[in-house]
């Protein structure tokens, strides 16, 4: 244990804080790194494991939740009892007298007293004239907003940055890991010397292409993860991603199609059923619900 | 300043020949030359009315039968709203429970890059000044054209680009932009 305070600089925990890590390791690795810690006041890289950054990142979303029904109904039953009890509304600030604009929030408010209180209530007064004829044409020709689904819901295009417009789309690329195709965040090493939030910037940049306008939120990382260790490289490569947040704000992913064959933007529920499940146990919590 | 002979609640009667009235002025009213502004006057301060429910008059004048339409019952109401303060604590509750967990995969992952590297971990946890320049970017900001060096200027450090959207009921017109020129931020 002395070599370990030889290292250390100021509060470090016990061994077991080596053993905390999201991944199982090897029994046999503190063994070999206790070796390793006698030179580790000479070059101190050697105990450290390889870094990595990962890049999570995020499609804001678009549109507004839909509310569910209870929601709707609330908010319905709030404005029938406000409608009861408000002030009276200022008409003729709002709307000259006579004018068509007048005659359209009449037939409007009319309309919306029917709908609030039952038939007796909303009851026009005297017949239609010239003014409101015209205002319930305009009303009928008024054009109408985009419509809340689009099309890459209904052909489930993962590509397409319209997706599910109220959810979070995260971005995933698929690699090839030791012969097999796996799904995960996009990931770039990081060099001697250089900050973690410029290698993820730079990583993001080499795997997914520069035609993207991205925001990495900030210096710190959002989460850390442990990939499983292989016996091939033997029990002293370990190897560290850090993860860090950023929103896509313009543009699309242009793979690198040396390093990956395939992308989509998917919602976290999505990214459970492609992902490994250690991966997934990793980066579960550092992605949002809805 | 109009000319009104009858109604609108001018004395007519007292009056003879044509007298200059103010459309937008009532009974007891102080007139402006400004008609907006004795609008906005009288609904700012209602004259008050002693013999209604309302000293304000405030209400409309079939208030009670549309409030029985709106309100089914006392108890009916009180449950409502016992129901509506439930869901608000269920939201507050998992939104509270998705923050705690993400804020503890942010301690966890600076916990471990203090044991690794405690250069990296300062570095990380350098509060950023929006106005610094960093010397990469002045470098690179003296071989750029005028709209880049705008785009350089207006992505200030540690606050939101303007570029991301709040969400809204309807998707925008134009969709998502996808051609985006691709234009090299020099990092900081």
């Amino acid at each position: 244990m002395f070599s370990r305070t030889v290292l250390s600089s100021c509060k470090r925990a016990p061994k077991a804080s080596l053993l905390r890590g999201l991944a199982t390791e090897a029994s046999a690795v503190p063994a070999v790194l206790e070796v390793a810690q006698v030179d580790a006041a000479l070059s101190k890289k050697t105990a450290r494991p390889n870094l990595h950054t990962g890049i999570i990142l995020n499609r804001s979303p678009i549109i507004t939740r839909t509310p569910t029904a209870f929601e709707k109904a609330y908010y319905a039953y709030q404005a029938r009892i406000h409608r009861a009890l408000h002030n009276p509304f200022p008409y003729d600030f709002y709307f000259k007298q006579g004018s068509p604009l007048e005659s359209r929030f009449n037939i409007e408010e009319r309309r919306r007293e029917r709908k609030a209180f039952g038939a007796p209530f909303g009851m026009q007064t005297g017949e239609t004239s010239e003014a409101e004829k015209l205002a319930e044409a305009t009303m009928r020709d008024e054009e109408e907003a985009m419509p809340r689904v689009h099309e890459a819901d209904i052909n489930s295009d993962f590509k397409n940055l319209q997706r599910r417009g109220q959810r979070n789309l995260y971005l995933l690329l698929q690699k090839q890991e030791n012969g097999m195709a796996v799904w995960r965040f996009p990931q770039g090493s990081v060099d001697r010397g250089e900050l973690l939030h410029c290698a993820a910037t730079r990583g993001l940049e080499v795997e997914c292409g520069n035609n993207m306008d991205t925001w990495i939120v900030s210096r710190n990382p959002i989460g850390v993860f442990h990939p499983p260790s292989l016996a091939s490289t033997g029990g002293t490569e370990k190897d560290v991603v850090f993860f860090y947040k950023g929103h896509i704000v313009a543009g699309q992913v242009r793979p690198n199609r040396t390093h990956t064959q395939d992308f989509a933007w998917l919602t976290k529920g999505e990214i459970k059923t492609r992902v490994d499940a250690d991966y997934w146990l990793g980066i579960k919590d550092m992605l949002s619900d809805f | 300043m109009s000319v009104s002979f009858l109604k609108s609640n001018s004395k007519p009667f007292q009056l003879r020949g044509i007298v200059a009235r103010l459309y937008s002025t009532r009974k007891g009213e102080v007139s402006s030359s400004d008609p907006q502004k004795d609008t906005i006057r009288r609904y700012l301060y209602p004259p008050n009315i002693r013999n209604k429910a309302s000293p304000t008059g405030t209400w409309r004048p079939d208030v009670a039968r549309a409030l029985q339409r709106a309100i089914p019952s006392v108890q009916a109401h009180e449950t409502i709203e016992r129901a509506w303060l439930l869901h608000q604590r269920h939201l507050r509750k998992k939104r509270d429970a998705e923050l705690q967990r993400k804020f503890n995969c942010m301690r966890q992952a600076m916990q471990e890059l203090e044991e690794i590297d405690s250069r990296l971990f300062r570095e990380a946890n350098k509060q950023e000044d929006p106005r610094a320049r960093s010397l990469a970017e002045v470098e690179a900001m003296k071989s750029m054209s005028e709209p880049e060096k705008r785009a350089v200027e207006s992505r200030v450090r540690g606050l939101f680009p303007r570029e991301l959207r709040i969400p809204t009921d309807t998707p925008p017109k134009n969709g998502w932009p996808n051609e985006w020129r691709a234009f090299q931020r020099p990092l900081a």
